[in-house]
């Protein structure tokens, strides 16, 4: 018995080894990848200066067109991603702080998420690779009922969330292979399907107080930065639309964009924009906040 | 309580301490602590069916001995009959209850008859079919008087109960089980550092190989409408190798957990991908259960005595009630049809027993035929795998038709972000390890063991599947 004891220390011993050098292995492969997601270009980036950085979700990265803001002089970058939640959002505000960022308009999107407080599986998994190195993540998830295991046992963060920092994901950014999240500057456009768009439901959608909202809005007062909160355009086909003038009874400031593109020939599906729709959308938005006013 | 789940990584090393260091001074301690543990295991599914598995087991303890003393041969059989009507009766209301009565109203209905069948709202109690068998073979043996009843409840208990083999097998026989739980263990450093390479080597074949082919071949078979040829064959071989990673991993774990214990359980599993024809493939392919069905219901039928009429008519029958045994479902009674079909070229033709002898490869003309024959085998195999995975089987018929019609065989790109061939070089590196190591029970004992386990591991948690966890597939059944 005491030999096969010392023989299950001895596998003990070496599956933790294992485990560690497959965390180091993970976490140095990820401290190098800069271009396949929009949060390791974050995290690997520095001292950046923008004039207009958009966040939210995919009705962000779909929706919104920097290089409309670009040309007209403006340094901009879409960092939305496909499905985030505020709460992300927030995270990657933080991240922008501790990175030096120097922003001066943040456009947020507020309006299908903050129908909760939750979060999004998907993209918190995108964070866990930086949890040693990062002071702002680990401060950002020490709530969570993992965090413990996440940050102490080696590998666990990797096993926990494999199906996006896994071995796939681990040896994509070890190759380099490409990605198209940091084209056109963080936009991403939608294809038309040509067929009949579905209406969306938001018969179930509660607009309530967002936790991660309210920490953006102080992040930003803190820097000093220009936040412009909006809803993004819909179908009109949508059940329930009376949900945007819900968001102005949660949160008067919140601008009013949902109505801005209307034409079902500029959607994608009921709640994205194809690329036309992104292009007007953005435009309407440029006018509305940064187009010089004529003079009376 | 799964195998692969850290409730069972750490009520084994309970369990085991226990049962060495507490236990192990008799062999009734160590009984008692093995029931004690193997009914909390099973109430961690849902503590109401314990009074299933205990009622089950009481039925077959009581009629087992008023079998033995029965003085009419009537006597003997009719409490024969009323015990396996009982256990069939269980598993006919739990499990096909509800298939008999839709199929029965469906029948109705075409013939004009419009029927609205009461259906009955249960959960299938885990491990069932397995646990039922176990009574039933124990029950007819001593019906012929191949063994003796056992009269103490607790090692019966335990033959029924034990938790390594009680939700998905493999289904033991009291010949080979009741002796070993009947003497005190003793520990032997070998046997259970081989368990612990069977767990490990079991736990690459589900997390590492099941899991993986699970997200493809779910891939495949939820949208084979838009797949092409390439994706539908690859579909096919990945859940191939899906429920064979699932199962026999399942097994190895049973098996290793078991040998920690001191007992050996009956192997499962003998390589049978690597067969030269079906019927090899049957010899090597949850061997418990066929086992169990050649004994029990195949040889009573009249076997392979008779004339050629007989011989086809009870290999249908075995192959129908083994695809039955597996679901309610009319997928499953096809997928066994269709093994049927495969078998009986080689029951006409007296074939069916050639493959006997182990084989080695060389650089010559035979060992070119052994490999054509292993893959046309395991085409034919993965042909059938569809009717198993399709949800109906009309599915399966389109599946297959798509197969054989659409013509491309080019790569695509899954809805989940993965392309079709994405998982070949791993499912190929999973065959070069199966093929080196098929006379041993597992790939990681002999030299280089510690090599070979620390790639175990890393491949376990680099590789594995673990936030799109998967259930064992037998254990539904």
């Amino acid at each position: 018995m005491k030999q096969f004891l010392f023989f299950i220390l001895k596998t003990l011993a070496l599956l933790l080894l294992t485990m560690g050098l497959l965390d180091v292995l993970y976490t140095t492969v990820y401290l190098q990848s800069d271009s396949r997601t929009k949060i390791d270009y974050l995290y690997n980036s520095n001292n950046k200066d923008y004039d207009v950085v958009f966040l939210g979700s995919s009705r962000v990265n779909n929706h919104f067109v920097p290089k409309i803001f670009n040309d007209q002089g403006y340094k901009t970058f879409n960092f939305g991603i496909t499905r985030s939640r505020l709460e992300e959002s927030a995270l990657m505000l933080k991240l922008m702080m501790e990175r030096h960022y120097k922003i001066k308009t943040l456009i947020l999107q507020v309006d299908l998420n903050i129908n909760t407080n939750d979060h999004s599986e998907a993209i918190r998994s995108l964070f866990m690779p930086y949890l040693h190195q990062s002071q702002i993540i680990r401060d950002h998830y020490r709530s969570i009922p993992e965090y413990y295991e996440l940050l102490y046992i080696p590998f666990y963060r990797y096993l926990h969330y494999d199906a996006r920092v896994g071995f796939r994901e681990m040896y994509a950014s070890l190759v380099h292979k490409r990605t198209n999240n940091l084209d056109n500057d963080g936009f991403h456009p939608l294809e038309s399907h040509g067929g009949k768009i579905i209406p969306a439901d938001l018969s179930k959608y509660y607009p309530k107080k967002n936790v991660a909202y309210e920490e953006i809005k102080a992040i930003c007062k803190a820097n000093n930065i220009r936040l412009i909160a909006m809803t993004t355009p819909m179908c009109m086909s949508t059940i329930n639309r009376d949900y945007f003038n819900h968001i102005n009874s949660v949160y008067p400031e919140i601008y009013r964009f949902e109505n801005a593109v209307t034409d079902d020939k500029y959607f994608s599906t009921c709640g994205h924009m194809n690329k036309a729709g992104a292009v007007a959308f953005t435009k309407v938005v440029f006018d509305a906040f940064f187009k010089p006013k004529a003079k009376p | 309580m799964f195998f692969n789940s850290f409730h069972f990584a750490v009520f084994l090393p309970i369990v085991f301490i226990l049962y060495w260091f507490v236990g192990h001074k008799s062999k009734i301690n160590q009984n008692y602590i093995l029931i004690l543990a193997s009914y909390y295991f099973y109430s961690c599914w849902d503590w109401r069916f314990l009074f299933l598995l205990v009622f089950s087991t009481l039925l077959d303890y009581v009629s087992a001995m008023k079998i033995e003393k029965s003085t009419t041969p009537s006597e003997r059989k009719r409490w024969l009959w009323l015990c396996i009507s009982i256990n069939i009766g269980f598993l006919g209301i739990f499990k096909y209850y509800n298939f008999f009565a839709e199929s029965f109203a469906e029948v109705l209905q075409s013939f004009g008859v419009k029927a609205s069948p009461i259906l009955l709202d249960l959960i299938l109690p885990v491990g069932i079919s397995f646990y039922t068998f176990h009574g039933l073979s124990y029950i007819i043996d001593i019906y012929y008087g191949r063994i003796k009843s056992e009269k103490n409840f607790v090692d019966y208990s335990l033959f029924v109960s034990y938790f390594p083999l009680l939700v998905a097998g493999p289904i033991e026989r009291a010949t080979h089980l009741l002796p070993q739980v009947k003497k005190r263990r003793k520990f032997s450093f070998n046997k259970a550092k081989e368990g612990v390479y069977q767990i490990v080597w079991g736990l690459v074949k589900k997390v590492v190989i099941a899991d993986s082919c699970a997200i493809y071949a779910n891939a495949v078979f939820d949208n084979y409408h838009s797949m092409n040829s390439l994706s539908l064959v690859l579909g096919a071989v990945y859940f191939a190798f899906q429920i064979y990673g699932d199962f026999s991993g399942y097994s190895d774990i049973a098996l290793g957990t078991s040998k920690l214990f001191g007992i050996d359980l009956l192997k499962n599993f003998n390589y049978p991908y690597f067969s030269r024809d079906i019927a090899e493939f049957w010899r090597k392919w949850h061997i418990s259960l066929t086992t169990w069905f050649r004994d029990y219901l195949y040889i009573p039928l009249g076997g392979s005595k008779g004339s050629k009429w007989l011989k086809v008519r009870n290999t249908f029958i075995i192959f129908l009630v083994s695809g039955f045994w597996h679901g309610a479902s009319w997928t499953f009674i096809a997928w066994g049809f269709i093994n049927a079909l495969y078998f009986l070229p080689l029951l006409l033709l007296n074939r069916n027993r050639k493959n006997l002898e182990e084989f080695r490869l060389g650089l010559n003309f035979d060992s070119l035929r052994i490999v054509f024959n292993i893959l046309i085998t395991f085409g034919l195999t993965c042909l059938a795998w569809i009717f198993f995975r399709a949800k109906t089987i009309t599915e399966a018929y389109q599946y297959i038709k798509r197969l054989f019609e659409n013509g491309i065989f080019s790569e695509q790109y899954f809805a989940i972000e993965r392309y079709n061939y994405e998982l070949i070089p791993l499912v190929l590196v999973f065959v070069v390890a199966e093929w080196n190591s098929r006379t041993k029970t597992e790939p990681i004992s002999g030299q280089y063991s510690w090599l070979k386990l620390s790639l175990c591991l890393a491949a376990i948690l680099a590789l594995g599947v673990f936030s799109d966890y998967k259930e064992f597939i037998y254990f539904q059944f």
